[in-house]
């Protein structure tokens, strides 16, 4: 298990993603007009030897007035072995980027299956969800529901959302950390407006609140602080915000650029610049290529140091977690889509399909990187 | 509280209330683009849902990695593992 500072996850960002993007030009763009089906798979690996593997599965049921939407992901995740004794420094810095208990033998490798669930209704311009994960260390719940309206002649739309998740941890054996069971709930507001400013553009702004309180520090983590290994310990409460803005611009020859900006801080003093840019071009009618780029830096928190002078660390606080520290990033994706129908396959069942495959390279600035493999299929009914 | 703090989280509020109230107003001055204009903002490649679900599997990801969240108007529960 990894214990995030926050509990975010795929698929209930996905939901409340495609839920608010839906509304972005109202009538004449509707999310769940139509009944789709979409299995995706995605291959991820490190520069620490962590794997996963995501096998995601959607479906939209279109009702008369209203739909529902479910989906559901198994990731089986590998977390190399450590190769060094339970407590040792260098066993500590094994696990600063995958977190796994140091139980028994951990020469080998540590495996882990997680399933996700979630459902959603949408009626007019609202929309209710529950999401659930559950692995053999963590469950995670979460109820959310979000309102969306039209306003001046469909030009803008305003939607807020709010979400309440509740998680359960019980770390499983560890032979040198001994954290019990602990608890964290996360309290989300989000505001979000989409204007359409001309013909070829799009503007989207959001705000978004997170309150987080309970455990949020890595429960099978020590830290060398004080000439010794100690638990890892975060603070229990965290207020988190951000601010989002994003342009879409409809180029000539069949082409678009998007950008993207968002400023993130929080009461730990972490505070972040990410900016996006992404250029689609269609090469021929049905298919397109796109070409991403992301840069990304933060500042460090208030109880980061390379080292602790004494067991208490900052104000009782020491962190193992580089995500404390400061850091930059960048991101370079390629991706190509399909679209069969309008490549005008003209054999049953293969023009409803839609297919996309995607790639991505991720870096940062403590000699991490990562790949992203995805390949995707649709179909409409 | 100190006044450093409270001044400190204004400037936050501000800073991030500001850009949305401006789009909103700037809403009373854009010209109204009407539905048979929209041809190019429905295309896959100019919408924000096209791009909903990797940006949602690419916040989970990167968190994992990262010190900050957000940018999707929305929040989930769970475990960011990967």
């Amino acid at each position: 298990m990894r214990v995030q500072l926050t509990s975010k996850t795929v698929g209930a960002a996905l939901a409340a993603g495609l839920c608010l993007s839906g509304t972005v030009t109202a009538r004449a763009e509707t999310w769940f007009d139509e009944q789709t089906a979409g299995c995706l798979m995605q291959y991820f690996t490190d520069s620490d030897h962590v794997a996963v593997r995501s096998a995601i599965a959607d479906y939209t049921v279109a009702l008369r007035k209203a739909s529902i939407a479910m989906h559901y992901n198994n990731e089986r995740v590998v977390i190399p072995a450590i190769e060094s004794p339970p407590g040792s420094q260098e066993a500590v810095d094994a696990i600063t980027t995958a977190s796994r208990p140091i139980s028994g033998n951990a020469y080998s490798d540590f495996v882990k299956v997680r399933n996700e669930f979630e459902g959603s209704y949408r009626q007019g311009g609202i929309e209710a969800g529950y999401y659930y994960s559950g692995e053999s260390d963590y469950i995670g719940q979460q109820v959310r529901a979000s309102v969306d309206r039209d306003l001046r002649g469909d030009q803008l739309n305003v939607s807020v959302g709010a979400s309440y998740g509740w998680d359960a941890i019980e770390p499983v054996q560890d032979d040198d950390t001994n954290t019990g069971a602990s608890s964290k709930k996360t309290t989300h507001f989000n505001v979000v407006a989409t204007q359409v400013v001309t013909p070829s553009t799009m503007v989207r702004v959001g705000v978004e609140y997170n309150l987080v309180n309970g455990l949020q520090h890595n429960p099978y983590r020590n830290v060398y602080a004080g000439g010794t290994n100690v638990p890892e310990q975060h603070p229990d409460n965290r207020q988190r915000r951000d601010l989002f803005l994003k342009v879409n611009q409809y180029l000539p020859n069949r082409s678009s650029l998007k950008i993207n900006y968002r400023f993130y801080n929080d009461d730990w003093d972490i505070q972040s610049h990410e900016i996006g840019t992404r250029l689609s071009q269609y090469l021929v009618r049905g298919i397109y290529a796109s070409y991403e780029y992301r840069w990304y830096t933060q500042g460090s928190s208030y109880f980061y140091r390379n080292e602790y002078a004494t067991v208490n660390g900052i104000d009782g606080y020491r962190t193992g977690d580089y995500r404390m520290a400061v850091l930059a990033s960048h991101l370079f994706g390629v991706a190509l889509d399909f679209d069969l129908e309008k490549l005008e396959v003209k054999v049953p069942v293969l023009d409803r399909m839609g297919l996309r495959c995607n790639y991505e390279r991720y870096f940062n600035s403590n000699n991490y990187s990562a790949n992203f493999l995805t390949t995707q299929v649709t179909y409409r009914f | 509280m100190s006044a450093r703090n409270r001044l400190r989280r204004v400037m936050v509020v501000i800073a991030l209330g500001a850009p949305l109230a401006a789009l909103l107003l700037s809403g009373c001055a854009t010209t109204s683009v009407r539905a048979f204009q929209r041809e190019r903002l429905t295309d896959r490649i100019m919408t924000f849902q096209a791009d909903a679900s990797d940006a949602a599997r690419r916040t989970k990801s990167l968190e994992a990695r990262e010190g900050s969240t957000g940018g999707n108007g929305g929040a989930g529960g769970g475990c960011a593992c990967n």
